[in-house]
């Protein structure tokens, strides 16, 4: 089991090489144990300041929420153009 | 003024402007005219009447399948607020003309500059330096000449909102910060106008209009404000595919259905659609 990590727009700057088809696949070293988004993004080395909004499973969360093995989360930046 | 005809009588006035296609009548702009001086009604008011008696304007006979006759009346009886009319406002405006909108505020402050020809529908070498909403307002005027279209040139706040909401059935959100688009949906929410909203970066653009839903970003962007703003690049495909979701959420409403808290996030890097759910605190004061 592994998590899912999507990046939007500018955050996949921070991650070189970061293809969008396919996303991170983040294996937690320490077994089965849950994590935060916010700590999966600082362990994936995210600025945490620049992630404004966050999805667990297609649906609003936030860097306190808990993820779990299996889970997909995706990390956006603000996006504003118009 | 004169009532306006039932269908019985209008086949004969019409006659020589009508034709058949398949078991619908079809009218030219040349009879929408004539009708609009015998009754002395504006050209969209006589499509929308002819429309709710299943008669068709030549311009949006193919159309049908896409839209019914009674939403594309609904559409020409619609005064929609159009905030910006750069990369998503312009192709907006552009898409609504062609839909049949009748009556449309532009609201944008700005030039066309040489950076807006990457994506902006209505930015050319020949428009560059000219007003944005003025521009728009003459083009759509080529497209279709009966719509009402007001330019304003100015900058939307807090102050001019309220008289521009006023006058609105919807105000699509076209704007080009998140602190400015909460500015807004705010203004709108208080209006009791709802908001199509969207936006865009990079190759991906996000689309939601729920009114159970009414102040997205305050929801996404709790914490965003005015001094957090950054330019935000982006190119052609990803303004029209997210203007055509935002027109399409608007059409929607018009047929009746309501949102369920969703935000359509559309990534064309890839490409792919997907629906996320709005579940954060809804802003302070919603119902």
């Amino acid at each position: 089991m592994s998590i899912q990590i999507k990046l939007s727009t500018t955050l996949r700057d921070c991650v070189p090489g970061y293809v969008p088809e396919t996303g991170l696949l983040f294996e937690p070293e320490d077994g089965p144990s849950v994590l935060t988004a916010g700590e999966l993004a600082r362990r994936i080395g995210l600025p945490l300041e620049e992630i404004k909004i966050v999805m667990v499973n297609c649906r609003q969360s936030d860097l306190n929420s808990p993820v779990n093995n299996g889970d997909t989360v995706a990390y956006f930046p603000a996006v504003g153009g118009g | 003024m004169a009532a306006f005809p039932t269908h019985e009588m209008l086949l004969p006035e019409l006659w020589p402007f009508l034709e058949l296609r398949g078991t619908v009548h079809t009218v030219s702009t040349e009879g929408i005219r004539h009708l609009a001086r015998k009754f002395s009604l504006p050209e969209r008011e006589v499509m929308a009447e002819l429309l709710l008696q299943n008669i068709w304007p030549v311009r949006f006979s193919r159309s049908m399948g896409c839209v019914t006759a009674e939403q594309l009346a609904r559409l020409l009886r619609c005064r929609v607020l159009i905030a910006g009319c750069g990369g998503l406002g312009g192709h907006v405006a552009e898409m609504l003309a062609r839909m049949g909108a009748g009556s449309l505020i532009l609201c944008d402050p700005d030039a066309f500059d040489e950076s807006n020809l990457n994506r902006q529908h209505f930015c050319t070498e020949k428009t560059l330096g000219l007003p944005k909403a003025e521009v728009c307002r003459n083009a759509l005027l080529d497209i279709a000449s009966y719509m009402d279209i007001e330019a304003r040139t100015v900058m939307l706040d807090e102050n001019n909102l309220p008289e521009l909401l006023a006058r609105a059935d919807v105000v699509i959100d076209c704007l080009d910060s998140v602190a400015r688009k909460k500015m807004l949906e705010d203004a709108a929410w208080k209006a009791s106008v709802p908001c199509v909203h969207g936006s865009v970066s990079r190759s991906e653009g996000l689309a939601v209009f729920d009114t159970t839903h009414p102040r997205p970003f305050s929801q996404l962007y709790p914490n965003e404000t005015e001094e957090d703003a950054v330019p935000m690049n982006t190119g052609v495909l990803t303004v029209v595919g997210t203007a055509c979701l935002m027109v399409a959420l608007l059409m929607r409403q018009l047929r009746g259905r309501r949102g369920n808290g969703q935000l359509l996030h559309f990534d064309l890097s890839i490409p792919e659609l997907e629906r996320l759910s709005l579940t954060g605190p809804e802003p302070e004061g919603n119902a």
